[in-house]
């Protein structure tokens, strides 16, 4: 329970960072939406022609800008990437920095066991990621509700932010996974960077070119997205499934590498 | 002098692994590039049936994804988006190096001032860029002509490829800049994270929104690739905004460092 207290403590300051940014990132873009829901009614209609692979090409996907829910759905991209940004973060350094701090061998010499120490680290890392998620879910009913007129969207962006979460957790735990796999901070940062840049370049890459499209499995970002979510979509099971097992294992690797872990002291 | 070669040898590994990034980077996205040109060929005979106006309204006009040069200025954002991490990894990080690793006092109370340290490690940085930058141009050109079909503007190339390096001499100064702002910085690549994919998001979101303002605000928008082909120029504004920008934090950083409490041991 202290380790799971102190953690918090430790990651306040950059949890309240991110959670203003994603409230004022989420009231910029919905005051921009104002002024766009005017003029965007012509352009919508020419867009409905033109076929599927061009939309994907220039990401204008199958929105509709001027509906309140088509306009949320563009920032859901944005969410994905800040929280994914957030979380594989959080995961590489929350384990990698006892040894960072030189404060490895005094967490260790408590009695605690190291299977404990992993738990209340990724308790505290769980909290993190849901107060992001929350806040973001929160700031998001609340502020698209002051600008939509039409009908109430909240039960698409409670799909959205579950997505998000999912995809939260999987970054979530390849950060934890390679920072019990590498040898310190920098390292741990450096990897999980290269595999979010590399996933997220995938992603874009498949948007572009649909004959690579069976890629998708490699790329967390593609398992969700806006469009099919939303306007009565729902999530496809093997993503739920593909995704649970990535978790499920790099978990299961972070217990089995920190128990042996030789600590840098 | 001293000062400036270990700073290079220090970096010599990071420096070689973001330029195969680079450079594998763009092999991959070029390497695309045929089997798109022949999507891109339809859609052009689709899109030559819409007036003009409307061409100009939607933004697409500008880039031909047929041509080699319209595709690899279309993907190009994810090469500035790799370029700008470095940039602002290797600017947050050098002078907030010392600190980190203990080597601080070490480092000041050999006779030589603070700006001079300053000025040979953006030295040692702007090295670093620079050969980034000539390898990458080599590896684009010779790509570029593998797979183009037909001639291309050469010089409407080199401008798109030089904004590489006006965007991470900008990633540098800011990162130098951000990094005197901290007493001691443990880890990073959370923070150089953060910056520059908070920009990218800013640019996203103007790419939906065309606001002006908004532009000023985020480095990936003063060189839009689609203005420099078509005008085979820059934007002076945005040139002059950048040019400024750079200035000041330069100036900041060494304001700052040379007064600044540097803890040590």
């Amino acid at each position: 329970m202290n380790i799971v207290l102190r953690e918090l403590r430790a990651n306040m300051k950059a949890l309240i960072i991110w959670c203003v940014m994603q409230v004022f990132l989420i009231y910029v873009g919905m005051l921009k939406y104002a002024g766009m829901a005017e003029a965007g009614n012509s352009v919508n209609d020419l867009l409905a022609g033109l076929p599927e692979i061009f939309k994907t090409m220039f990401g204008l996907s199958t929105f509709d800008l001027t509906h309140v829910g088509g306009y949320y759905g563009v920032f859901f991209l944005y969410f994905i990437l800040l929280g994914s940004i957030h979380a594989v973060m959080l995961g590489a350094v929350i384990i990698s920095k006892e040894e960072r701090d030189k404060t490895a061998d005094f967490l260790l010499t408590k009695p605690v066991s190291r299977v404990r120490i992993i738990t209340s680290k990724l308790v505290a890392a769980l909290i993190n990621i849901v107060a992001f998620n929350l806040t973001t879910l929160i700031a998001s009913i609340i502020i698209v509700d002051m600008y939509n007129q039409g009908q109430s969207i909240t039960g698409d962006i409670i799909k959205l932010m579950i997505a998000l979460f999912i995809i939260q957790l999987i970054f979530l735990s390849v950060g934890v996974g390679t920072a019990v796999m590498t040898r310190n901070t920098k390292k741990a940062t450096s990897v999980s960077t290269a595999v979010l840049l590399i996933t997220f370049i995938l992603s874009m890459a498949i948007d572009m070119y649909s004959k690579i499209e069976n890629l998708k499995y490699l790329t967390p970002f593609k398992y969700f997205e806006a469009r099919q979510l939303m306007f009565g979509g729902q999530f496809e099971a093997v993503f739920i499934v593909l995704s649970a097992l990535i978790v499920i294992v790099l978990v299961t690797v972070t217990y089995i590498f920190y128990k042996k872990r030789d600590m840098q002291v | 002098m001293n000062v400036y070669l270990q700073e290079l040898k220090m970096y010599r590994k990071s420096l070689i692994t973001w330029t195969i990034a680079l450079v594998v980077l763009v092999v991959l996205i070029l390497s695309m590039f045929p089997a798109i040109a022949k999507d891109a060929q339809l859609l052009n005979k689709l899109l030559s049936a819409f007036p003009e106006g409307i061409q100009k309204a939607l933004g697409l006009t500008t880039l031909d994804l047929s041509t080699v040069l319209g595709f690899y200025s279309f993907v190009f954002i994810y090469v500035l988006l790799v370029g700008s991490i470095q940039a602002m990894n290797l600017g947050t990080s050098i002078l907030s190096a010392e600190v980190r690793e203990r080597t601080a006092d070490f480092l000041l109370v050999k006779p030589i001032n603070r700006s001079r340290i300053i000025t040979y490690k953006l030295l040692a940085a702007l090295t670093n860029i620079a050969i980034t930058n000539v390898v990458y141009i080599l590896a684009a050109k010779l790509m570029m002509d593998i797979v183009k079909k037909a001639p291309y503007d050469t010089k409407a190339f080199f401008l798109v490829t030089f904004t590489l390096l006006f965007l991470q001499l900008y990633f540098i100064a800011f990162g130098i800049a951000v990094s005197v702002f901290f007493k001691k910085i443990r880890t990073v690549l959370p923070i150089s994270l953060a910056a520059v994919f908070g920009f990218y998001i800013i640019y996203l979101l103007n790419q939906t929104l065309h606001d002006a303002k908004l532009s000023y605000v985020t480095p990936f928008a003063y060189f839009e690739p689609a203005y420099i082909v078509s005008n085979v120029q820059y934007d002076v504004t945005y040139v002059a905004v950048a040019v400024g920008f750079f200035t000041v934090f330069t100036i900041v950083s060494y304001g700052i460092y040379t007064k600044k409490d540097i803890p040590a041991i």
